[in-house]
């Protein structure tokens, strides 16, 4: 019973969309803690228009940011044929291609929840630390994350969930190719498509079960207030 | 004057007599044809109006399954109106055959693999093959057989990528992302200026297009009307013009 | 210590305009900067300290150029060897006594442990009598013992200076005179030049043997301690 449902296609999705959600999780924290904290601090003309830029994909359509994406690294846009010139790389059809399309759509998520916990850090403990003799980077390591990691992991577990259930701007640059690209939410869809039910049945519940799981975990992770001195 | 025929419009509109909204299910690669048989059917039904819904076929088949409000459906290959005669959807005797296509291999336009024809697709360089994915759509079916007919199937199925339509497929070929592909002779057409066709690929059952009328349909005499008018020489003129062959 | 500062500052909020003209000469151990709210001590001491930037000017520390508008010197905050205490002490809420007095003397990306040790960090504890709390988180200590933290923890690099911001405000009357003595005697021991920025006239008592007067950006010399009583009255 077990083996039969290892090698059900069903298991092969799940596989597939937790390692994109992973991939594109880790991305969204890499740009994500980054934008969120210089927009946490830095104060510059602008500002506030870079922050709704950056919050764009949260409400586009995903099959406009898909379509963006494609017109992009496709082969002929503009990273993508410069992929293709250096490296001979073509994204499309990749779970690259997969994670990058997750990665677009869930990075507001951990946008907002970075510069939102940033934001909660009081500066003057930063610049105790910095009189201190301790570098920026090492004020961030050691003072300012610390006290805004529940917010920034908050942001990435919806972050993760949002990417579990990606599907218009996946399907538009990966495709949907099983055991390649073929991620949970685009099995589904195609499970629908052939008229097979009980394929998408399984996939629903799975699907439902790992997103709640995940939810209820980034729910208890609400910014508490740290104890001020 | 106007306030004389808006009168008339919403007394029409009132007792719903010869205004009706048709709904037409059809594959996908009937897009352009059918949207032209629509208008034109409007012109000389004046108050009707088509609205369509194009996809591959075995899903179309099954929106209509679930319920969907479809007053005709008409299908790129046999198997998917059988699967909708199976499920008791069609009314009956009102199942013909309409068109015919071409099973076609395309390349993108600037492409410099040298594919001939489907045997090329065993090359080494070509990593890329698209067509309809056989499970729901018809050109992919076709596609399946013909390939497994020329012994090619074991060499090509791992380079595939499966479009979710026959457009989808075109698309892939017209936007370079595959070294070529599936499609009909008419979806080609309709984008000579980006992919170039190869070869046509024979295949052994006739690509042929069947239409009928479904049982539930809320507008069913209307839906005979507009089936009717794709038979009609009208009709068949206009699938000419993009291609289709007799039925 | 010789400390040297001229310098000009502008700050616009909205439609307000507030000038810092502060010049300081002196070479006294304990100076004190007295004024009311708002007068600019702060921006003058964040401003020694590297926390802010003059617009125009220099400030010289025990012979050290800090900041020289005109020769494009600008030591950053990391490396002027001050200890800066502020007025709510910001003493690091997710680490402990131990942990908070030991932070300046581990220069890395790393915290001290929980558990750190070392000669500086028992010195310390055991100097302010914070032996027995010394594993509590901030949260858990009372007034005083923070503040004696947030000293421990300023003074533990071994800095040229100590900067104190309104060090007794935070603190209830009662506790403040005993604080006070304990500051005296502390300065006294280490022998450490300290500039303090002040409202409060006892501060100016007990502390000022060099004093200032600043109020709405720019300063005085006061000589007259009548002054001081007079403008409380």
């Amino acid at each position: 019973m077990i083996n039969s449902f290892l090698a059900e296609p069903a298991w092969i999705a799940l596989r597939l969309s937790l390692k994109v959600a992973c991939w594109a999780t880790l991305l969204d924290l890499l740009f994500g803690v980054a934008l969120g904290y210089l927009l946490a601090r830095k104060r510059f003309p602008g500002r506030e228009l870079l922050d709704a830029l950056l919050t764009l994909p949260m409400v586009m359509p995903p099959t406009v940011l898909g379509y963006y994406l494609l017109v992009v690294i496709g082969r002929h846009g503009v990273i993508g044929a410069w992929l293709q010139r250096t490296f001979g790389i073509n994204l499309i059809f990749t779970w690259q291609a997969a994670v990058i399309a997750a990665a677009v759509v869930a990075f507001p998520l951990v946008l907002k929840g970075a510069r939102a916990a940033f934001e909660t850090v009081d500066t003057q403990l930063e610049q105790a630390a910095k009189v201190l003799g301790i570098s920026p980077f090492g004020v961030f390591l050691r003072v300012t994350l610390p006290l805004a990691w529940r917010g920034v992991l908050g942001g990435a577990l919806l972050a993760f969930a949002r990417s579990m259930g990606e599907f218009g701007a996946t399907l538009m640059v990966a495709g949907s190719i099983p055991g390649k690209t073929q991620t949970l939410s685009i099995a589904v869809y195609e499970a629908v498509q052939a008229g097979q039910d009980d394929s998408a049945n399984l996939l629903v519940i799975i699907t439902s079960v790992v997103c709640i799981a995940v939810l209820i975990a980034a729910n208890k992770l609400t910014p508490n207030r740290n104890p001020q001195a | 004057m106007r306030a004389l025929k808006l009168g008339v419009v919403l007394m029409l509109a009132a007792t719903g007599t010869s205004a009706a909204e048709i709904t037409v299910s059809a594959a996908a690669s009937l897009t352009n044809a059918f949207k032209e048989i629509g208008a034109a059917y409007e012109k000389e039904h004046a108050g009707d109006k088509v609205l369509f819904n194009f996809a591959a076929s075995d899903p179309l088949v099954q929106q209509i399954a679930k319920g969907a409000p479809v007053d005709v459906f008409a299908s790129a290959d046999q198997d998917a109106m059988d699967k909708a005669d199976a499920l008791k959807l069609l009314a009956p005797a009102s199942r013909r055959n309409f068109a015919s296509n071409s099973l076609v291999l395309i390349t993108p336009a600037a492409a410099t693999l040298p594919i001939k024809g489907i045997a090329d697709l065993q090359l080494a360089g070509v990593a890329r093959v698209t067509m309809g994915n056989p499970a729901s759509v018809p050109v992919g079916r076709y596609t399946r057989h013909a390939l497994e007919q020329a012994k090619l199937w074991a060499a090509v199925e791992p380079k595939a990528i499966y479009g979710a339509s026959v457009r989808q497929s075109l698309d892939y070929v017209a936007r370079g992302e595959v070294d070529a592909g599936f499609v009909y002779a008419t979806d080609a057409a309709v984008m000579k200026d980006k992919v170039k066709v190869v070869a046509t690929v024979p295949t052994e059952t006739p690509v042929s297009y069947p239409i009928a009328v479904i049982a539930a349909g809320p507008q069913a005499a209307a839906g005979r009307k507009f089936a009717g008018y794709v038979l009609s020489s009208s009709g068949q003129a206009i699938l000419a013009k993009y291609g289709f062959g007799r039925p | 210590m010789q400390i040297n500062i001229d310098i000009g500052k502008t700050l616009r909020s909205g439609s307000r305009t507030f000038e810092l003209r502060a010049q300081l000469t002196s070479s006294s151990q304990r100076i004190v900067i007295y004024g009311p709210s708002g007068a600019g001590k702060s921006l003058l001491l964040k401003a020694v300290a590297g926390l802010s930037t003059p617009d125009r000017g220099h400030i010289e520390v025990a012979g050290r150029r800090l900041f020289d508008s005109g020769g494009g010197i600008d030591v950053p905050a990391q490396r002027r060897q001050l200890a800066y205490l502020f007025q709510d002490y910001a003493l690091f809420p997710h680490l402990n006594v131990r942990q908070n007095i030991a932070f300046g003397l581990q220069r890395g990306w790393r915290n001290p442990l929980a558990r750190v040790d070392g000669e500086a960090v028992r010195y310390w504890l055991q100097a302010f009598e914070l032996e027995h709390v010394a594993h509590q988180l901030p949260h858990q200590l009372s007034g005083g013992q923070r503040q004696r933290v947030a000293l421990a923890r300023a003074l533990a690099p071994e800095p040229q200076a100590l900067l104190l911001d309104e060090p007794f405000a935070a603190l209830d009357p009662g506790l403040r005179q005993r604080m006070r003595a304990e500051l005296d005697a502390l300065q006294c021991r280490l022998g450490i030049p300290m500039l303090l920025i002040t409202h409060d006239p006892e501060d100016v008592r007990a502390f000022g043997d060099h004093v200032l007067r600043m109020e709405n950006g720019s300063m005085a010399e006061i000589r007259d301690m009548d002054i001081v009583e007079r403008n409380e009255a």
